[in-house]
């Protein structure tokens, strides 16, 4: 049965016996179908959410639904596939076996296994013991073990972490494909290009609350300000002029090309003074904020624009 | 818990530090239990002095002598081999992390947790039934080759005999499967357990046993609850020099058996159902 939400969070919170405040009142709805990134600087909280979704984790207060189910219960986890954190199995144990092992945890037959198998290019390489495996292979593992189960929601912490760019790009392409069977996909990352190219929506942790929520593009546009970027010689001069006309606060001088955080519609006016003042203007346009700066200013502002 | 139970036997079958256990437990089975004895005892040495002929002490390893032969090797080598296949298959999913893995496969938690109960249970049966085997086999060997008479003990006695094994061995493997879950680390759980093994139950248990007072504890211990068990299978001649004071009856030395047996089980549920994995 599907769910209109796959995951449903209210009040979730985590507080650990150190005292530390790991999650905060966190309140998160994944739709079904979509991929959802999970955005935020290391020890923002997101394993610690992942872990509470997936049953690992005591939250201290609040509640969830995870597919359709409380967290850790049967119910659940039967319709859960999770990679949280490190893909951890039994390094004397082939992938194969391995894969066997949670085939039997789940009641499975291991007819599932071979497909799985192909589908994160392993196959080859499935009788080789677990330990030998190099850290993509093992990622891959990890993404079959959550796949056995043939899941509504898969679960995958910074999925990507340790890949060179070839495993980056491949494990994109099953996520992708993952997607293409109807599967809900939330994908924790602090690889912003990653969620970028990856996901329909985003949520964006900082210090355990969720500060923003929306599809890439809403969040730019959330952002508020955009960037106007003029190439001018000579370059004195018109760091000069600029900063009378605009303040200095509000420039920044990067190989040659100046990065002025103003209304994109004082364009014109700019290049006027510029040119009126005997500047060769060889560039002048408007940039849109990356996901970049907009990541570092929701992260570090908590959310709250001025 | 039974597809936990099928996945603990495919992870314990293919793992070789549990089948080196086994070889271990029945090398030194063989040779210190058996073969050392015979050789021994057949060739006394120089000023070796007994209330008790070497010829009447080789009965000892025939097989008239089986159980209690086999109980007695298996209180401190048998105790200590099964605390380390409890700490290892619960304290190993720690250190590999991999009961992160398993508790976000379908079972709760529980069930996960009573499919290696049950897992373990069965290896500790089937070691009983290994050793209890191997030890009437080399027994028999070593009769035969010394042309004495091959008397078996009667099947009551054989049936009782390795229902005492397999519960005093269970017993051990659950304190070492409870010592990796609370310790969730292989070196703490197997060097506290051993520890515990060698330092209470063998060293205090022996030289305490008749010290009023001290005595009484000692009456908890599970090791010398064993041994009262143990000392309703006497050997077939009489041996001064291994009379041992027995603490407790065989009756009470079951009872107290079972409800450490309960205790681990119940103290592992508890700590395995509600504790936070990973944080």
């Amino acid at each position: 049965m599907a769910q209109a939400l796959a995951v449903e969070t209210q009040g979730l919170t985590k507080r650990y016996g150190t005292g530390v405040l790991a999650v905060n009142d966190l309140n998160l709805a994944i739709r079904s179908g979509e991929v959802y990134g999970f955005l935020g600087p290391s020890g923002a909280g997101k394993t610690t959410t992942l872990r509470m979704l997936s049953g690992l984790l005591h939250p201290t207060s609040g509640s969830a639904t995870v597919a359709g189910a409380r967290p850790g219960s049967s119910a659940s986890l039967s319709r859960l596939g999770a990679m949280v954190e490190t893909p951890a199995f039994y390094p004397y144990l082939s992938g194969r076996d391995n894969l066997r092992v949670m085939a039997r945890y789940c009641g499975f037959s291991v007819d599932r296994i071979d497909p799985v198998l192909e589908q994160v290019d392993l196959a080859q390489r499935s009788r080789h013991k677990f330990k030998t495996y190099s850290t993509g292979m093992k990622q891959r593992l990890g993404v079959a073990a959550a796949l056995l189960k043939d899941p509504q929601l898969l679960i995958l912490d910074e999925p990507t972490s340790g890949l060179d760019p070839q495993g980056t790009v491949e494990m994109r392409a099953l996520i992708a494909e993952i997607k293409k069977e109807g599967r809900t996909v939330m994908l924790s990352s602090h690889l912003l290009n990653e969620v970028e190219l990856t996901c329909d929506r985003v949520g964006v942790i900082a210090k355990g609350k969720l500060v923003a929520e929306g599809t890439v593009d809403e969040l730019r546009a959330r952002s508020g300000s955009s960037t106007l970027l003029i190439r001018a010689t000579p370059i004195e001069r018109a760091q000069q002029l600029l900063t009378e006309l605009v303040g200095a606060d509000k420039i920044r001088l990067t190989e040659g090309q100046f990065h002025l955080t103003v209304d994109p519609s004082q364009a014109a006016s700019l290049n006027r003074r510029l040119v009126a003042d005997g500047l060769d203007v060889s560039e002048l346009r408007a940039s849109e904020q990356s996901l970049e700066d907009v990541f570092l200013q929701l992260t570090e502002t908590g959310g709250h624009q001025g | 818990m039974i597809a936990s139970f099928r996945a603990e036997i495919l992870k314990m079958r293919k793992r070789w530090a549990n089948w080196v256990l086994l070889g271990v437990l029945l090398v030194v089975l063989v040779l210190l239990g058996y073969v050392l004895s015979y050789v021994i005892l057949k060739n006394p040495p120089k000023g070796f002095r007994s209330e008790v002929p070497a010829s009447t002490l080789l009965k000892e390893i025939f097989p008239e002598n089986l159980i209690p032969n086999v109980l007695a090797g298996m209180g401190t080598i048998g105790a200590a081999i099964m605390i380390i296949l409890g700490g290892l298959n619960t304290a190993s999913e720690y250190s590999w992390v991999t009961v992160q893995t398993i508790l976000i496969q379908k079972p709760g938690r529980l069930a996960v947790l009573f499919g290696k109960l049950l897992a373990l249970a069965l290896a500790s049966l089937l070691i009983s039934i290994a050793v209890l085997g191997i030890a009437a086999l080399t027994s028999y060997i070593l009769a035969t080759v010394d042309g004495a008479n091959g008397a078996w003990p009667a099947a009551d006695v054989l049936l009782r005999g390795f229902a005492a094994l397999w519960l005093q061995l269970l017993v051990w493997t659950m304190f070492g499967m409870f010592l990796g879950l609370a310790f969730r680390s292989t070196a703490a759980a197997i060097g506290g357990g051993l520890t515990y093994l060698f330092v209470i139950e063998s060293l205090v248990g022996g030289l305490f046993r008749n010290t009023t007072g001290l005595k009484e504890v000692l009456k908890f211990l599970p090791g010398l609850n064993a041994g009262g068990i143990n000392a309703t299978f006497p050997f077939t001649f009489r041996n001064p020099n291994a009379a041992a004071t027995v603490l407790v009856s065989a009756t009470r030395g079951t009872i107290t058996l079972v409800i450490y047996l309960l205790l681990f089980m119940i103290l592992a549920a508890l700590i395995f159902r509600r504790r936070d994995v990973g944080a």
